[in-house]
């Protein structure tokens, strides 16, 4: 032991240092965040108190400016690859970036009236949100197991403690406690997997992984490994069984950091998922697929048949949040047959479109929280005397979320099917056949929030003036409005023959 | 070299830490099983990398060292936050939420 | 035997050697000395305090905020060590590097200043 631990000492004591090439270019998005957010902190720290109402303002600008070299490579539209092909730049990589960017902003557009009028206005939130941000976009090009584990952490740990923002709350407080033990047990659980990974391939890059594996063939321990590094991710995107942590910490949290956790937090989730899965357990679909597979069912049955009981409209959003999940989760089951390509472009697109309708329902949350101060779907009875233009915005949202064409989620909704049905395997379509019924199901709830909102009255004693919305809140329901109706509508026939550029 | 060993012993602290995070109501005593859970994780790591002359693991092992003191940091944090409001760090009384 | 167990046999013979030492000079100590037994002897000793009350103590709460600012920016200087090693290869790459990774942790400290975490008060 001691002599081998020697002799890798002198071994690197001879190589010579070579100085890694590094494309700047394609690691500017990385850059330009990591700059503002230590612009904003130290912009923070000289004027303290007095600066405090441009935070958010100047982070919005960060995330927008961070858009600008995704945008480039995008027009560029070579794959770069770096350290070895560890870290990737490609088309894949640059549209789950821009979404994270987008989604990042409307988080702060979201978040810019609540945290002024709230108890506890701090810029930290927005440090922290820029962050979390930053390792969503290396997760997006992480193509090894250390730059994956590292971003996940860096995506996480703010998450923890903005749950836990309001902190003389106890509600809040239990939000982060629950969400933080969860989330620090689930990643110690997928770090076990990793290392067992790592130990039987003798590499951490996820190339290197998937053709080691293959060349040994399947054996208990690796499919082990293969299933604690699922069970990781699943915690993260709130798979079901794994789920008990997200409508507790989405109640108690304050409401932006819902959404934050809702769609961004649960995209990035997804994007490990699926580049450890696609990329490293390419050769493994007997062991990946049926677990995979379960969960997904799992995930949409649960989520919806709790869902319905739900009086609440956040815990309501929150448990739809999880069956959604188990339809994005959908694509993983059938990688096989359609090739991982296919199955990406289907969860990618569904990932855009949920955010955009998600986020947009939780701005009308937001919105109409200003008057009812509750969340009780009861208090949204008579929505539209007081808020007609809420009243269709949140529509618009729900019927997306339901599935219902011409919005976005329809269009979302069909590249997954297509994708179970291609095959026509057992698997696949019996799949289908579940989300179709869940699909209904989850009408069925959508629908008794606009009933309320449409033809109940309100209750007596509610304030009939008309709602004022403040500036930032409109801007985050026109951004998510215009992506839903046009990915429904316009866009769905060119992002239908985009998503073939998504290939790895 | 002895790789079986370290191997159990990794999986063994990982068992404990399991049982810990399972059983424990007390939130430090969960957090402290986490890190046994990290450990077991870390031993792994440095012992396949030794295994096959390759610093990979051990490089992944300083990481893992190095965010698992920022979880613990956070998580105290959190835990020390209820402290104060509620005087008692029971996980187990923590129900205000229902799920 | 195998190098392995050999490299460890080395090891239990520095063992016991500590013993053997450790016991022969305590044994020799005690032929010598005067002994006179008191009750002030026998107790635990503490860095000179009087070990009064429950061994469950509580400490200040004060004493926290050091200790996870320590824990933090100890456990970062893990990276630095491995560049140590290999300072003279990385040459000027190397420095730019180390500087901006203290840089980094350097704000995290002048965050910790300005916002009061570093007074006793």
């Amino acid at each position: 032991m001691v002599a081998t631990l020697l002799g890798i000492l002198a071994q690197i004591e001879q190589a010579p240092f070579v100085r890694p090439a590094i494309d700047w270019h394609a690691v500017a998005p990385e850059l330009v965040l990591l700059a503002g957010g230590a612009l904003v902190t130290v912009f923070d720290l000289i004027f303290m108190e007095r600066g405090r109402k441009y935070i958010p303002t100047l982070t919005g600008l960060t995330f927008l400016a961070a858009l600008v070299p995704v945008l480039t490579l995008w027009d560029n539209g070579i794959a770069r690859s770096l350290f070895d092909g560890a870290y990737i730049t490609d088309r894949y990589a640059l549209v789950l970036k821009a979404l994270f960017l987008l989604s990042g902003y409307v988080i702060v557009l979201m978040s810019t009236n609540y945290m002024a009028e709230g108890d506890y206005y701090d810029s930290e939130y927005y440090q922290l949100i820029s962050a979390s941000i930053l390792g969503m976009l290396v997760m997006a090009s992480s193509r090894d197991l250390i730059g994956i584990f590292v971003a996940l952490e860096l995506i996480s740990i703010p998450a923890y403690l903005m749950a836990a923002w309001r902190k003389r709350d106890l509600k809040s407080n239990e939000a982060g406690l629950k969400y933080m033990l969860m989330g620090v047990f689930a990643s110690a659980i997928m770090l076990y997997g990793m290392s067992l990974l790592y130990g039987l391939t003798g590499d951490t890059k996820l190339r290197s992984i998937s053709s080691a594996i293959a060349d040994q063939g399947t054996t208990p321990i690796i499919t082990m490994a293969i299933i604690f590094v699922i069970i990781g991710f699943g915690f993260k995107v709130s798979a079901v069984p794994f789920h008990t942590w997200a409508p507790d910490t989405y109640e108690g949290a304050p409401t932006p950091l819902t959404a934050f956790l809702a769609v961004a937090s649960k995209a990035a989730g997804f994007v490990a998922l699926m580049n450890v899965v696609l990329y490293a357990f390419e050769f493994q679909p007997e062991i990946a697929e049926p677990f995979i597979w379960l969960l997904s069912a799992a995930t949409m049955t649960v989520g919806n048949l709790i869902a319905i009981r739900q009086t609440n409209v956040v815990r309501l959003l929150a448990y739809s949040g999880v069956a959604q999940a188990g339809y994005m989760l959908a694509p993983l089951a059938v990688y096989e047959v359609n090739g991982i390509e296919a199955s990406a472009s289907a969860v990618v697109t569904y990932l855009v479109i949920y955010a955009a309708m998600n986020l947009g329902a939780f701005a009308v949350i937001m919105a109409a929280a200003r008057r009812t101060r509750s969340g009780e779907i009861d208090s949204y009875r008579g929505m539209l005397n007081w808020a007609p233009g809420l009243t269709v915005l949140m529509t618009i949202f729900l019927f997306s979320l339901a599935g219902i064409p011409p919005f976005g989620g329809w269009f979302a909704k069909f590249e997954v099917f297509r994708v179970l049905l291609t095959g026509n395997t057992f698997s696949g379509v019996s799949l289908a056949v579940i989300a179709a019924v869940n699909s209904v199901v989850a009408a069925f709830y959508y629908l008794n929030i606009m009933k309320n909102m449409w033809f109940m009255d309100a209750p007596e004693g509610t304030d009939q003036s008309k709602l004022k919305i403040p500036s930032p809140l409109v801007a985050a329901l026109a951004i998510t409005l215009i992506v839903t109706l046009v990915t429904g509508t316009v866009l769905a026939g060119p992002l239908r023959n985009a998503t073939d550029f998504l290939a790895f | 070299m002895l790789l079986n060993q370290f191997l159990g012993l990794a999986a063994i602290l990982f068992c404990i830490g399991v049982y810990g995070v399972l059983t424990r109501r007390n939130g430090v005593m969960v957090l402290m099983s986490i890190e046994l859970i990290l450990n077991a994780v870390n031993i792994n790591l440095v012992a396949f990398g030794a295994y096959q002359g390759d610093v990979g693991g051990q490089v992944f092992a300083l990481f893992v060292i190095a965010v698992a003191a920022a979880e613990v940091g956070v998580g105290l944090a959190i835990v020390l936050l209820i402290y104060r409001n509620r005087r008692s760090i029971d996980v187990s009384e923590a129900d205000l939420l229902q799920g | 035997m195998s190098d392995f167990l050999r490299e460890y046999l080395l090891v239990a013979i520095f063992g016991l050697m500590a013993f053997v030492l450790v016991g022969a000079f305590l044994g020799l100590a005690s032929l010598i000395r005067p002994d006179r037994p008191s009750a002030g002897k026998i107790e635990n000793y503490e860095s000179g305090v009087d070990p009064i009350g429950s061994m469950w103590s509580q400490s200040q709460i004060r004493y926290y905020i050091f200790a996870l600012l320590f824990v933090m920016f100890d456990v970062e200087a893990v990276f630095i060590f491995p560049w140590a090693v290999r300072l003279e290869a990385f040459g000027f790459f190397g420095l730019v590097e180390m500087v901006i990774f203290i840089f980094i942790l350097a704000l995290g400290l002048a965050y910790a200043w300005r916002k009061g975490v570093l007074r006793w008060a």
